[in-house]
């Protein structure tokens, strides 16, 4: 199957070279999916799929096009791109537009980042069904307040291969194991507060497959009869699951697309300490067997571990081949792959001591979010305003629920009141963003 | 050759094959199956630093195998349709069932006729790039023109064609042609040191005849307006307070606040707070809430839906009544009642399920400048960029890029960025006003549960006595 998908992505460039292009360069890849979800105690739903697609960008006379396809037949390919480099052709040039330069590509050699499971084949349906079943026993009718519980094991497989005119080749195999469950609980009145959980892995015999439903429950149940609290500014405290939400606005305020169309609250800010000294945004694109790990980025270009904000100083704007021309700035990276958040720069994978329940304690007394419920942020000022769900707590120990609140400022502002930041990031996400902290933030209530 | 054969020809399938699938499908016991053929090309142009300087195109073929064993669901997919990589899927999907082989009854063939929806006048297909070049050079010129402060400004036309087969067990055979055509403009503005966006956009479906100096105007003005406001623009005090809605894109309020859980899939789950409301009143007797796929060019209409059901205008709320949840195949059949053509998919990848089309309210009595004078201390919206609902317990929020606080019955400062959060049925009974100028929003409205589905909104002017206002305090 990898074969006759190289054999495409090389007939591909083949052509667009054919057709006119100076330059091209072509990616294809292959997925396989699969999902079993049960609800209650009956399997619900069984989802199974293998897609490929084919992706092209073309540089035809200084001009720049970006097309995609998955009907790769020879006679209807070779039709598509010469379609869309005549296509290309009657658009404006954008001198800024090439391939990357070449001495920047990974060139190859550096060990296993464990991003792929060979047993992948060998896990039979019954087990995957199983896994799933295992998960809902944990929630069906484990409370007579539970009224309905969901859970999924799902898998993917998925290969990628990537070529250009200027000699580069690359590829990556990836797989990933999840988990899922879903409660849902009665409450008094009409209300059915729900809540979620969820376990990932790249290898199957690492994905943590007891508790997980367990876990979903509980949740779902501690978010009863919740309350809502008066206006006022509060400690608020991010749950590792969703403080990525927090820090997503800097990634994107960080981008040389932002910076250059002058809409980023970040812009003129690089090598300035905006950020607290206690606040680091790393990269660690090579931590072996982390999720997202790659030795090379969507340009082909050379990842490297590298200090993005450091003792609140912006180290680095992501700037790929494009936006270095059209900045003048040189070409760092094109985005995060492994991002880590941590106090002092220095990522860690043991056991957590500055965790969730430490930073309740040290906080005394404020808001625990668990979820964001909407909510935005102004690209072009950082202001933000979200909806949030979670607990209020004192001493350290949750008291109710809240809920209908919202929470309001601007994200520079609330990083610099940041206080804490954990040692206790999810190993099943992308971003690896722990519990943060910060004080006197802005809630709305009653 | 009938359109039907030359939409059979350009999937490569025979009647015959069409009812063998189907056949492979419920070998295993299943209930019911469908078969989603579906061709889409897609275009977009962009305009970046005053250049159109950005072309795409995008091809995606395949076919989606459905089969209903009660109300579970066997789904898989294949992008070739040769029969043997489609009898493969069709297996697959099978599995739900899991019991032993059954002959399938022979299937009767009747095409589903129904009413057009929308029409492309101008195929796309027949224009070029350079056809669509001008308009966004021209958006750009009147945007730049409206406001020194503009410093940037980022376009896109985008459009696509979808040509749809489908077959279900039942002997439905439909076709449709789907069009889709929208504009996009972000305007960066720059003064004193502040930059401030905004954006504004149109959709619909229709052909190349959607690309008119009016709606370049329009979107312009728009959008030009919009940032320039934000200058001027605070985020309140936060808390409780009357909250009204301004008309067309307040829409995302009924959305958010009520369509959500009026889908049936919820509900059959008895997870949406309105899971035992149907029949029941939830709101003032002056209130009817629409869901409806038959506005002609709308961008939540539907011909038929994804599962072979005739589109329609249901009324979820009629006088104050719950009158309808939004229903697929697998929710009518839950509930003993005819779906509503909402059983709806981003594409042959995903399975149907429950989706809005275009929502709004009708029209009630008052004046919006009535409402508006009638509120001492509150807030007036009426610009949105997002929304979200948690299902069960009812909580939905909806992001305000810009609108006035309300200061004695007028409207004063402007306000911007702020998130507004409420409860669905304690914010539809607490709605105490209903202005007569409903109006439907023809922006980019895309809804994401769990896969991405066009839709549109709208709504008449109203007035909600309490919702939470994010702010500062």
């Amino acid at each position: 199957m990898t074969e006759n998908i190289k054999d495409t992505a090389r007939r591909a460039l083949e052509l667009s070279l054919k057709y006119g292009c100076q330059s091209a360069k072509i990616v294809t890849d292959i997925s396989t999916q699969s999902s079993y979800t049960v609800r209650d105690d009956k399997l619900d739903r069984l989802h199974q799929s293998t897609g490929s697609s084919l992706y092209l960008q073309l540089y035809v006379d200084e001009r720049y096009g970006c097309y995609s396809s998955n009907r790769t037949e020879p006679g209807e390919l070779e039709n598509f791109i010469k379609n869309a480099v005549t296509a290309t052709r009657l658009i404006a040039s954008d001198p800024f537009r090439s391939l990357p330069p070449k001495e920047l590509y990974y060139k190859g050699g550096k060990p296993d980042l464990k991003q792929f499971d060979s047993s992948f084949e060998n896990i039979s349906q019954p087990e995957k069904s199983r896994i799933a079943f295992s998960c809902a026993s944990e929630m069906y009718k484990k409370d007579k307040r539970i009224i309905s519980v969901n859970s999924e094991f799902g898998d993917s497989n998925d290969y990628t291969y990537m070529i250009d005119s200027q000699g580069f080749e690359g590829e990556s195999k990836e797989t990933l194991f999840t988990i899922s469950a879903e409660c849902s609980v009665k409450d008094k009145g009409d209300s059915r507060p729900e809540s979620w959980w969820y376990e990932s892995s790249i290898l199957f015999e690492n994905l943590k497959r007891e508790g997980c439903g367990t876990k979903a429950m509980e949740r779902a149940l501690a978010r009863l009869q919740p309350k809502k609290m008066k206006s006022g500014k509060y400690t608020m405290v991010v749950e590792n699951t969703v403080s990525s939400r927090i820090i997503s606005p800097v990634i994107s305020a960080l981008s040389g697309a932002a910076i250059q169309q002058n809409n980023s609250f970040l812009k003129d800010k690089l090598h300035s300490r905006i950020f607290p000294s206690d606040f680091y945004l790393s990269d660690k694109a090579h931590l072996i067997g982390a999720i997202g790990s790659r030795y090379f980025d969507g340009e082909g270009i050379a990842t490297k571990e590298m200090n993005i904000i450091e003792a609140g100083v912006i180290n680095c704007y992501f700037i790929n081949s494009y936006y270095s021309k059209k900045l003048d700035m040189p070409i760092t990276i094109e985005g995060p792959s492994v991002l880590t958040c941590t106090p002092d720069g220095k990522f860690t994978s043991g056991v957590a001591e500055n965790n969730l329940d430490a930073i309740l304690k040290k906080t005394d007394k404020g808001i625990f979010v668990t979820g964001f419920n909407g909510g935005n942020t102004n690209s072009s000022t950082g202001d933000f305003s979200f909806g949030v769900q979670g607990f209020y707590y004192e001493n350290g120990v949750i008291l109710h629920p809240i809920k209908e609140m919202n929470v309001t400022g601007n994200i520079v502002s609330l990083l610099n009141n940041l206080i804490f930041t954990g040692d206790d990031p999810r190993k099943s996400s992308r971003w690896l963003i722990p519990t943060l902290a910060f004080e006197s933030v802005d809630f709305s209530g009653t | 050759m009938t359109k039907l054969h030359e939409m059979m020809s350009l999937f490569g399938v025979t009647e015959e094959d069409l009812k063998r699938l189907i056949s492979i499908a419920l070998s295993k016991g299943g209930d019911y199956a469908d078969l989603y053929f579906e061709h889409s090309i897609s275009n977009e142009l962009s305009l970046r630093d005053k250049e159109v300087n950005g072309a795409g195109s995008h091809i995606d073929y395949g076919v989606g195998i459905r089969v209903l064993s009660g109300d579970r669901t066997g789904y898989a997919y294949t992008e070739i349709t040769s029969l043997r990589e489609m009898e493969k899927a069709a297996k697959v999907a099978s599995g739900i069932a899991n019991g032993n082989f059954k002959a399938t009854e022979p299937i009767v063939v009747f095409p589903l006729l129904f009413t057009p929806r929308y029409s492309a006048l101008l195929p796309w297909e027949d224009h070029t790039i350079s056809d669509k070049i001008p308009y966004l050079q021209e958006l750009n010129s009147l945007i730049f023109e409206a406001d020194k402060r503009v410093n940037k400004v980022i376009a896109r036309i985008s459009d696509s064609t979808t040509k749809i087969l489908f077959f279900n067990s039942l002997g439905v055979i439909a076709f449709d042609n789907r069009p889709m055509a929208s504009i996009t403009a972000t305007c960066i503005m720059e003064s004193e040191g502040k930059v401030e966006n905004g954006s504004a956009s149109r959709s619909f479906r229709c052909g190349y005849e959607f690309l008119t100096k009016e709606v370049i105007n329009e979107i312009a003005g728009e959008v030009v307006n919009k940032t320039a406001l934000s200058f001027e623009a605070i985020q309140p005090s936060g808390g409780e307070m009357p909250v009204v809605m301004g008309a067309g894109s307040s829409g995302i309020l009924l959305h958010e606040a009520i369509g959500h859980s009026f889908e049936a899939d919820f509900n059959r789950m008895n997870t949406s707070i309105f899971s035992d409301k149907l029949g029941k009143k939830i709101c003032s007797e002056e209130i009817s809430v629409i869901d409806d796929g038959t506005i002609f060019g709308n961008r939540g209409s539907i011909g038929f839906d994804d599962e072979g059901v005739l589109s329609q205008k249901t009324f979820m709320v009629k006088n104050g009544i719950l009158n309808s949840y939004l229903h697929d195949r697998i929710s009518a059949n839950f509930y003993k009642t005819a779906p509503t053509g909402n059983g709806r998919r981003e594409s042959f990848r995903y399975m149907p399920l429950p989706r809005m089309r275009a929502t709004y309210m009708e029209s009630g009595k008052s004046k919006e400048a009535d409402i508006i004078s009638s509120v001492k201390k509150g807030i007036f919206v009426d610009n949105f960029s997002n929304g979200q609902v948690q299902i069960g317990a009812g909580d939905f929020t909806f992001f305000v890029k810009s609108g006035y606080l309300i200061e004695n019955g007028k409207l004063t400062k402007s306000v911007k960025d702020i998130n507004i959060i409420g409860n669905g049925p304690d914010a539809l009974a607490d709605i105490v006003a209903v202005a007569d100028n409903s109006q439907i929003d023809n922006g980019t409205w895309t809804c994401g549960k769990e896969q991405y589905c066009a839709v549109s909104c709208g709504m008449p002017s109203v007035l909600v006595s309490k919702l939470t206002v994010g702010g500062i305090n």
